[in-house]
């Protein structure tokens, strides 16, 4: 919980839930676990508003509650964490996935989900198909099976789990489904509960799809703009039907789309360094293993090569032979993204994992300094990475840069925290002329390091987007009020010359600014995306580590 | 004889000498010229015979001690002479070693157990006729040092010389010709000296690389970029061959030798350059993660072999594109510790950005 991650975890929490929960939950975060009668004298906000930015953080899982510490009857204490929060910053890329795998319905379910947070698979299934036949042409509306069997195929391959029950909480009313503007309150537990909350996993039910009658098709909204939340809200609370789910809360689930995340990482890798047919039997292997492997592991299970050869996809029609060869050429490549585990069913062979990822968080780390010092200061940092230990003549030996300039870049590199100096004294008076300094790299603080760094530039990012916005609020306010005007004329059939003229009130160079601004907060917004990629790599490579020991 | 020289000195008015004198000069001389005559004839033994009778008007004893160090190449302590010649009294010994070692014939040498006397080499003691002893004590070090060359501090230490004397020394060697001054590499102030006739050590003048102790980087970045050409046109023919992958992988590697071999005919170094030379080229493309390296075994005999090894090369593609991090200024920025809101320098007045947000 660095400081970093605090400032970019309040960015995220203002941008979607609003400055009220962004206080309670940058409070919560640099103070640990605290009661409610804590959070209130200590933020200074009325009790009303933060019972009601609780429920929105346990809504969405950022926060969690239990027992008091000193005694089984002291009041409840909530605590949140970084992670959950800081994966709002990659909602867009798993709505991307499900889209890519599971068309527009699946993207919809999922986008959904995240914004509610949990939901019951029938006020999904309701919601994503209205919204469905909102998007098609007049006259044809979603059938809610087809919306179902998209939601049941999520849960199979894992994408979607059950929210762990919470233990005493019988006195929940889970009947509506929560929605942002009445947040059900989590019931007074009775009972003392563990203090380590239940994974989602450690339920057998876990990723069972309950039988649920669900017989209907989408409803198509009325063209009433404003009326028309609260209508649906209304709608929401009157339709008492119960589907036999109550109870079952979905949500989404993370590590399953951050273990396809990994996989395509791998798999783009290996296209890259070899080719399209390599990348495509690594791909095989780990379609093959996604829900036999433990998101922990390091290694997937071993997979022979007749099995490998019969799950080919058929438009890649290689004989056996070539495929054997393929997996040869995999094993022996220095990067060592395929290895071999034993010679029974034509050769077994594993995906290294976690061998994969350090390679690939090498690869950022040389990429970065690359990019920022240039391509010699790249080639001595990877000649550190590997050879360790080296003195500065044998540096400059090497890497065959001459000295004044080699030992330039390398104290550049050292002032930057990227290299260390490890000194071995030759007499225990740590004399200078008589010591050994030697330069080296460690590669896993180095990338903590770059970590914390990401996660400032995405704040710096989110930062400038919102000052960009504020400056020009006037312009942009003037515009929406403008668009309305418009609409509204249009629906209620004016003539040409008044829309023109409407039209006109926006001045040409205002027009240009909303356009810069737009280019700008579109800029802004994709780089966000393409910096969290390298956090995602990074994150994954610190965890692998962690997770060994 | 001698009278008659004498008294004829006396009536010319020349210089006169004493008689007795002037004998002995005489006699002296003309020992000297029949001991010279039958010592390059070997006959020593003869003269000792027809002059050194009973010792009456001289004695042999400083070839003796030179036949007996010759017979012990490594050198004689003075109980070997003892034994050998006993009737000689130590104060005669003592004299006619001193003889020698002032004529440069003999080494005096010092070991665990004593003094030893050794046989100097004969070209040597050619060569430094005429110097005195300082300088070939000097030139002593220097041909000690060897192919590295030594330092004038270093050499202050080893003769224990002030330093006046020892710069006079090496000029004077210097303009003999007997020593030279190599610029060292590693520090362009130091000079180091050795012998004339010898090489200077890579290590002095940096090997291929340098040339007049400067390193020649755009000479190596040539190189570089050759050899990386050379190994990618091979990748690329490899690839293009459609042929199965593992012949398309092998036919893509270069051994060492082949790329040497090209590097060579390519004809763009003034220097030889050797395989190994060839081979830290290759491993600064290793460092710059263009080209990968595997050792095979080869027999023994194929060409480019080393000890049963061959080391070859192949061009490869990076991992990863570049990251995302770096497509941002906040990745690239050079004041990033200093950026906070509300700072001198902070998000929202960042001039980097302004301008990448306007590219």
């Amino acid at each position: 919980m660095t400081a970093q991650e605090v400032r970019l975890c309040g960015l995220l929490l203002q941008e979607h839930f609003g400055e009220v929960v962004a206080k309670v939950g940058t409070h919560l975060l640099k103070s640990g676990a605290q009661n409610l009668r804590t959070i209130i004298h200590e933020t200074g906000i009325s009790l009303d508003l933060v019972k009601k930015s609780l429920c929105v953080l346990v809504q969405h899982g950022t926060c969690v509650f239990s027992s008091g510490r000193k005694a089984p009857g002291s009041p409840t204490e909530y605590r949140t964490s970084c992670d959950r929060i800081l994966r709002i910053l990659r909602y867009p890329r798993y709505i991307y996935t499900a889209k890519t795998l599971y068309g527009d319905t699946g993207e919809l379910i999922i986008e959904e989900l995240l914004q509610r947070g949990d939901m019951t698979m029938s006020s999904t299934v309701k919601t994503v198909a209205d919204r469905l036949t909102q998007n098609m042409e007049e006259g044809r509306s979603m059938d809610y099976s087809e919306v179902s069997s998209a939601f049941s195929k999520l849960v199979e391959t894992h994408f979607l789990q059950r929210c762990p029950p919470m233990a005493g909480a019988g006195t929940k009313d889970s009947g509506t489904p929560a929605t942002p503007a009445t947040p059900a309150i989590p019931g007074t537990p009775a009972a003392p509960v563990s203090t380590a909350p239940p994974t989602p996993e450690s339920f057998p039910d876990c990723y069972r799809v309950p039988h649920v009658t669900l017989i209907g098709r989408g409803k198509r909204r009325l063209s009433n703009e404003d009326g028309e939340d609260q209508r649906n809200a209304k709608k929401t609370k009157m339709d008492s039907e119960t589907h036999g789910d109550e109870g079952i809360y979905w949500q989404v689930n993370f590590e399953r789309f951050h273990l396809h995340f990994r996989d395509q990482a791998i798999i783009s890798a290996v296209a890259n360094k070899l080719d399209q047919t390599s990348s495509e039997i690594v791909r095989t292997m780990l379609r093959m293993s996604e829900v036999t492997t433990s998101p922990t592991a390091t290694c997937t299970k071993p997979l022979s090569a007749n099995e490998i050869f019969r799950s080919l996809p058929s438009s890649y029609n290689i004989p056996r032979p070539i495929l054997d060869q393929y997996l040869t050429l995999l094993v022996d490549d220095p990067m060592e993204f395929v290895g071999k585990a034993g010679e029974s069913g034509g050769g077994m062979y594993v995906v290294n994992l976690h061998k994969a990822l350090a390679n690939l968080a090498r690869a950022t780390l040389e990429s970065v300094v690359q990019e920022r010092f240039g391509s010699r200061s790249a080639r001595i940092f990877r000649l550190l990475l590997r050879k360790r230990h080296l003195e500065q003549k044998q540096v400059e030996d090497f890497a065959m840069i001459p000295a004044k300039e080699a030992k330039d870049m390398l104290y550049t590199l050292l002032s930057q925290n990227l290299v260390q100096l490890q000194e071995i004294p030759k007499t225990p008076d740590y004399a200078p002329s008589r010591t050994f300094y030697l330069y080296t790299v460690n590669q896993l603080p180095t990338a903590r390091m770059l970590l914390q760094n990401c996660y400032k530039t995405v704040a710096n990012l989110i930062e400038r987007r919102l000052f960009e916005s504020k400056e020009s609020k006037r312009l942009l306010e003037k515009s929406q009020r403008i668009e309305a005007i418009l609409a509204s004329l249009q629906a209620s059939g004016a003539e040409p010359e008044q829309l023109t003229e409407v039209e006109e009130m926006i001045t040409a160079p205002e027009k240009q600014q909303l356009e810069a601004l737009r280019l700008h907060i579109n800029k802004l917004d994709s780089a966000e995306n393409q910096v969290d990629e390298t956090i995602f790599l990074l994150e994954s490579y610190v965890n692998s580590t962690m997770s060994v020991y | 004889m001698s009278i008659y020289l004498t008294r004829r000195d006396r009536l010319q008015g020349g210089p006169t000498l004493d008689p007795v004198t002037l004998w002995r000069y005489n006699v002296k001389a003309r020992l000297r010229l029949e001991f010279c005559f039958h010592r390059v004839t070997g006959n020593t033994d003869v003269f000792e015979q027809q002059w050194a009778h009973e010792e009456l008007l001289c004695r042999v004893t400083g070839g003796e001690i030179k036949e007996l160090c010759q017979q012990f190449p490594h050198g004689i302590t003075d109980q070997v002479i003892q034994n050998d010649m006993p009737h000689l009294e130590p104060q005669q010994r003592a004299m006619a070693i001193n003889k020698l070692l002032s004529l440069g014939q003999l080494d005096l040498l010092r070991n665990s157990s004593g003094l030893l006397y050794r046989m100097k080499d004969m070209q040597s003691t050619s060569k430094m006729k005429g110097s005195d002893n300082q300088e070939k004590l000097v030139y002593q070090i220097i041909e000690d040092a060897g192919n590295k060359g030594i330092w004038s501090r270093d050499i202050r230490f080893k003769s224990n010389l002030p330093l006046t004397e020892i710069n006079k020394i090496l000029k004077n060697l210097e303009s003999k010709k007997l020593i030279k001054a190599v610029k060292s590499v590693a520090a362009s102030k130091k000079k180091v000296y050795m012998l004339y006739n010898l090489q200077p050590d890579r290590s002095v003048t940096g090997g291929a690389w340098y040339s007049d102790q400067d390193f020649e980087s755009e000479f190596v970045e040539v190189l570089n970029q050759q050899c990386f050409k050379f190994l990618q046109s091979k990748a690329e023919a490899a690839r293009d061959s459609k042929q199965s992958p593992m012949v398309q992988r092998n036919s893509s590697f270069a051994t060492s030798h082949e790329v040497w071999k090209y590097i060579c005919e390519l004809g763009i170094s003034k220097v030889d350059l050797s395989m190994d030379d060839i081979e830290t080229i290759l491993n600064t493309l290793i460092y710059d993660g263009k080209v990968e390296m595997t050792v095979i075994a080869a027999k023994e005999g194929t060409v480019g072999s080393v000890d049963g090894q061959m080391k070859l090369y192949r061009g490869v593609n990076p991992v990863i594109q570049p990251t995302g991090v770096v497509r941002t200024p906040c990745g690239l920025c050079p004041v990033f510790e200093d950026c906070h809101e509300g700072g001198e320098i902070s998000p929202s007045n960042c001039i980097y950005m302004t301008e990448w947000l306007d590219f």
